[in-house]
């Protein structure tokens, strides 16, 4: 097979990265996948499951594979948005003179742990909404940008909702996938207590530096998608809008918002990373498929109706999905059109 | 075009297979509506003669001949034909996606590591057939149409109808029979001579009172004429229709044998009386009803009354007197007053049969046998029934029995007899003016008014007393408090 030599450094490097995480996280084989998608395509991650899945430890332990500065904020009801962008501060210089200089917050990293982002009130909430979407953050009315690759992975706990406060719709947005960490299975559960209880443990290596990122990054823009697939992309997406002519039942029924123009963006981008580390060269539709959920489930807002019943957008978007591909001309007949 | 012969010889010959499915599905279609219309030309074999065999052959075989054209003309696209060939062959849509980018201006390097991995794949694929074969719905009810143009081809043809009307007139024989028929049904149909001991009235009873179901023809029942049996199994003829059609008619001119099938003779006397007066009076005028039906209603009346021994007679007699005069608002009211009569005697018929006690039933029948013949008012004639019941009418104005006397005891001598206990008392006479002013109250009142203060405290709270009041109740009872 003649195979580009970039994409066989990708999907080397995918793997390599992927390998080092699963040395440290056992199980969770599609999160870990799901998160360097992610951060492949440029987007955040949001990652939610109740507390000791090992959420935190993940995203430590990514930080770890890679060559990047990493910084931690543990996000509380008292935190500032000071406290994260960081703020001007009056510094007096050998002269004597005083003057204001940037104290950086911690924002200023690679690799942004949001940890328990939900406890941190709104306003703090959304000193990273700038961030997270232009990569820079103004203080002061001067734009200081971040640095390349910036990546937030953010964790939330979703049972917990006492002195929580839920991130705005604005934020959730800005999030390319949110991952929702299962309870491991009992085989994991073993390997887990063997793995963290044992007295060395695994360590780490750095595989991948910022520039090789970014260079990933301009690769997986590349990937060419046919104009099919795009278009089950975008009737997955609109399929969601309840007030869409050709919107399913179960949209109709419990969905209030449908997902936006971000979420077919990252559907599509998230497809191209997951092809570029199978190493294909194209998008496929089961790449869509695949990423789907992780892609659209906190775009998707519920009706009053859909939470009152308990609606799961996981099987609403799985349904989404069913009725997409019935209605387009993928499951029909060629011969029969 | 994409660069590899490979790959357009795959879309080529998938191309072929879908165009080969195509036509065996419209194939099937074309020759089951063929069939159905070989079937139609069968069927008029008697019209069409001897060729109708053949051209319904010749439909079915052009139906699948026009079907197959058609699947084999329609066009098959290359983006379709190239999604065929990703999913027969697990290709992830690469073969679309070569065939889309590989003829773009904007292509990129992957574009051609994609066409080239595509290529190989390609090259390394077996050949395999990878359309499936759709039967249509059409195919599975084929076989109807098929064999009923086979039974249809192999049998007589069907005789189509004419387009005429059928004969129905008689032949001489058939004639003749109708005729004797027709005489002797004239003898036993002849009406009786009427009996002028009769009166109309029990005529309609005696049709009233038909024979069962039994058939059989009887003199003066106008029903056996028309369930004729012997006419509904003769052939139809429309002389004798007619002949049997006049009989009918002279029938039904004979007024007094037909029975009244709007009269209900589960009805009482009464509530057919009170009808047809309803139906003579009904939103007229004295002057404007008929003498006539009303001389009529009376005399009816005055018969019914003088058979079952009423009193209404002299009234229905009165109103026919006042009737003769010229008298209609007289004679109205006399019917009135026989109607009421009638009435009053009907509900006592009525509730003779309901729940009352003896002694009622023993009252009524009394007041009966006054009203007929033991010379009591017109009052009493008219309410034998359950007298004394109504407010003003009988002898009682208490039905139910005298009131009890009441006591003839004081008011006063409710009190609880006892000593009043020496010494200081701390208790006041309430009962300080009036007849009891005399007597001492025994209540404590120091022992009660506490009680009475935690009663109020509960019910100011309780209920609904403006708060402005809460003081002023409170300084109420203390001011009873310090007395």
């Amino acid at each position: 097979m003649n195979r580009d030599a970039r994409v066989e450094a990708f999907v080397a490097a995918f793997e390599a990265l992927r390998a080092e995480v699963e040395k440290v996280i056992v199980g969770h084989h599609d999160v870990i996948t799901h998160v360097l998608i992610g951060m492949f395509a440029g987007g955040h991650v949001l990652l939610e499951g109740v507390p000791g899945l090992g959420k935190t430890l993940l995203i430590k332990t990514l930080s770890e594979g890679l060559e990047l500065s990493f910084s931690r904020i543990q996000f509380t009801p008292d935190l500032m948005p000071a406290d994260i962008i960081g703020t001007n501060i009056i510094i007096e210089d050998a002269d004597g003179r005083k003057h204001f200089q940037f104290q950086h917050g911690p924002i200023f990293a690679h690799i942004l742990l949001a940890d328990e982002i939900n406890r941190a009130t709104p306003k703090t909430q959304s000193a990273l909404l700038e961030g997270m979407q232009e990569g820079a953050v103004t203080v002061g009315g001067a734009s200081r940008p971040l640095p390349a690759p910036f990546f937030v992975l953010a964790t939330q706990n979703p049972i917990e909702m006492e002195g929580t406060y839920p991130l705005p719709e604005a934020q959730l947005d800005r999030f390319l996938f949110k991952l929702r960490v299962r309870y491991p299975a009992i085989e994991e559960l073993n390997a887990i207590i063997d793995r963290t209880t044992q007295s060395r443990p695994a360590t780490v290596s750095r595989v991948l530096n910022g520039p090789a990122v970014l260079s990933f990054r301009e690769l997986i823009r590349e990937v060419p998608i046919a104009s099919h697939v795009r278009d089950f992309a975008s009737a997955i997406v609109m399929a969601t809008h309840p007030q869409w002519e050709q919107a399913p039942e179960v949209a109709r029924r419990f969905v209030r918002y449908g997902a936006s123009p971000r979420g077919a963006q990252a559907l599509v981008l998230g497809a191209k990373v997951r092809a570029l580390a199978e190493g294909r060269y194209n998008v496929s539709v089961e790449d869509i498929k695949t990423l789907a959920a992780p892609a659209l489930r906190h775009r998707v807002i519920l009706n009053f109706e859909g939470e009152a019943e308990g609606v799961d957008t996981d099987t609403l978007i799985a349904q989404v999905l069913e009725n997409t591909e019935a209605a387009t001309a993928q499951s029909r007949e060629p011969f029969l059109r | 075009m994409t660069e590899s012969p490979r790959i357009e010889g795959l879309l080529r010959r998938i191309r072929r297979e879908i165009r080969r499915r195509r036509a065996e599905y419209y194939g099937l279609r074309g020759a089951f509506w063929g069939a159905v219309v070989g079937v139609a030309v069968l069927l008029a074999k008697h019209g069409v003669g001897g060729a109708a065999p053949w051209a319904a052959a010749a439909l079915v075989i052009l139906g699948a001949a026009a079907g197959i054209a058609y699947g084999a003309a329609r066009r098959v696209g290359r983006a379709d034909t190239a999604r065929v060939a990703d999913r027969a062959f697990g290709l992830d849509d690469r073969v679309a996606t070569t065939l889309e980018w590989a003829e773009r201006a904007d292509r990129t390097r992957l574009v051609d590591s994609l066409v080239a991995d595509t290529v190989a794949r390609v090259e390394a694929l077996e050949v395999t057939r990878v359309v499936r074969r759709v039967v249509p719905s059409e195919a599975r009810f084929l076989a109807i149409p098929v064999l009923a143009c086979v039974v249809l081809a192999i049998s007589p043809p069907i005789p189509m109808p004419s387009g005429r009307f059928p004969d129905f007139l008689p032949s001489g024989e058939e004639e003749r029979e109708e005729r004797a028929s027709s005489s002797m049904l004239e003898e036993t149909s002849r009406p009786l001579a009427k009996d002028p001991l009769k009166r109309p009235s029990f005529e309609e009873r005696d049709f009233a009172q038909r024979a069962g179901g039994s058939g059989a023809t009887t003199t003066g029942d106008l029903s056996a004429i028309f369930k004729d049996t012997s006419l509904a199994s003769q052939r139809p003829d429309f002389n004798s229709f007619m002949k049997k059609g006049d009989e009918r008619l002279r029938m039904l001119e004979q007024v007094d044998r037909l029975p009244d099938l709007q009269s209900d003779f589960t009805n009482s006397q009464y509530k057919m009386v009170y009808r047809k007066s309803k139906a003579l009076t009904g939103g007229l005028r004295p002057d404007q009803i008929s003498p006539q039906k009303l001389r009529e209603l009376l005399e009816e009346m005055e018969r019914l009354g003088r058979k079952g021994g009423a009193n209404w007679s002299g009234d229905a007699m009165e109103g026919m007197e006042a009737l003769e005069g010229g008298q209609s608002d007289r004679a109205l009211d006399a019917m009135q007053k026989a109607l009421d009569k009638m009435r009053a005697m009907d509900e006592a018929q009525r509730s003779g049969k309901g729940l009352r006690g003896g002694r009622e039933n023993e009252r009524g029948g009394r007041g009966r046998d006054r009203a007929r013949g033991d010379g009591m008012g017109p009052e009493d004639q008219d309410f034998g029934e359950g007298e004394g019941l109504m407010p003003g009418r009988g002898r009682s104005g208490s039905p139910k029995g005298e009131a009890t006397q009441r006591l003839r005891a004081s008011p006063y001598d409710v009190g609880v007899e006892g000593e009043s206990r020496r010494g200081r008392k701390d208790g006041y006479d309430t009962n300080l003016t009036g007849r009891g002013g005399s007597m001492a109250s025994r209540l404590q009142y120091l022992g009660v008014i506490g009680q009475y203060r935690k009663a109020m405290e509960d019910a100011i709270t309780r209920e609904q007393v403006p708060r402005d009041f809460h003081d002023q109740i409170r300084s109420y009872f203390q001011a009873l408090d310090e007395r």
